[in-house]
């Protein structure tokens, strides 16, 4: 993709990603599911975990898998709540893009 | 590089963390390879890139400097985007080798292009050294500058106390004079030293950071 993916929308996506499992998810499985959407690289996704993570947006429990502790993340109400937002900022903001695109700018 | 020498080096790498990140760093990159299977342990390490990378990338986040996946992702980006409009099907091939190729690319070129210049090299070599020998000094003499204003006051001092039975009032005067010099080279001895406290680190960071960024790229 040509376009750059921000922080917060790196922060948005990922949070719907884990939002999907209710039961929550893992590392990989959340890196394999962001790449298909938006490039990014198998480092990126760590950070961005620990900070929603510290920013109580996030949850993580380990869970016994294949003999070993796998970690899992789960949203919280508050990362819920921010996932809200979020959405709702980006829809205004693609309705305006689409305006600008197919619209036309009115003078 | 295997998935064990990978684990150890980013565990080293983040040695200097508190304890509780390291462990969350170090768990989440195990589950990781243990996830994407031996299968695909290669791919994922040459993705990652290096450990130094991966550690760079969770060290940058927690400490909250500037640099950020954003950066790296712009770069992987940019040179995807260029391989991809020149070398077409080879990109593939291409991105295998990609992270020690341009460092290493970059070395040779520097050192080449430093050695077929060198007289005009060696010029600036010797102005930059020059010009920072220059500024070290300017600020060691204001240094002692400072300090001979504060010997010169307490040496009236003992002068103007010393001829005080004889001329008391040219005493009074000298010594007051005295005084006050010496306050003033104290409080300059203790500005100037404090000038060179924050001025020398200074010069030596930025030009520490002035040879790394050829090879690690912008703000380190």
């Amino acid at each position: 993709m040509v376009f750059n993916t921000g922080a917060a929308l790196l922060d948005a996506i990922v949070l719907a990603v884990v939002s999907r499992e209710d039961e929550g998810t893992y590392g990989y499985k959340i890196t394999q599911d962001v790449r298909r959407v938006i490039e990014v690289s198998e480092s990126t996704l760590y950070p961005v975990l620990r900070r929603l993570q510290k920013d109580e947006c996030l949850e993580v429990y380990d869970r016994q898998f294949d003999g070993r502790n796998r970690r899992y993340y789960k949203v919280t109400s508050r990362g819920m709540a921010q996932l809200g937002l979020y959405k709702s900022e980006w829809k205004t903001y693609i309705q305006k893009i689409n305006e600008i695109f197919e619209g036309g700018v009115t003078a | 590089m295997n998935r064990m020498e990978f684990m150890v080096e980013l565990e080293r790498l983040l040695a200097d963390m508190p304890e509780e990140e390291r462990q969350a760093a170090v768990q989440y990159y195990a589950d990781y390879f243990a996830d994407a299977g031996e299968a695909n342990e290669a791919d994922v390490i040459r993705e990652l890139g290096s450990p130094e990378k991966a550690a760079e990338s969770i060290k940058a986040d927690y400490y909250g400097t500037e640099f950020n996946e954003a950066d790296y992702e712009h770069k992987d980006y940019m040179e995807k985007y260029r391989q991809k409009s020149s070398a077409g099907s080879a990109s593939g091939e291409a991105g295998k080798s990609r992270p020690w190729t341009s460092n290493t690319l970059k070395l040779i070129l520097i050192i080449a292009i430093a050695v077929v210049l060198w007289p005009v090299t060696l010029g600036i070599a010797l102005a930059v050294f020059g010009i920072a020998a220059a500024v070290v000094c300017f600020f060691a003499v204001l240094v002692i500058a400072s300090v001979a204003i504060l010997i010169a006051g307490g040496v009236t001092i003992v002068v103007g106390l010393a001829v005080a039975i004889a001329v008391p009032p040219a005493a009074l005067v000298t010594a007051g004079i005295g005084l006050l010099m010496f306050v003033l080279g104290l409080i300059a001895t203790v500005g100037t030293v404090k000038l060179c406290i924050i001025v020398y680190p200074a010069m030596l960071r930025g030009f520490v950071n002035l040879c790394r960024r050829p090879f690690y790229g912008k703000a380190v």
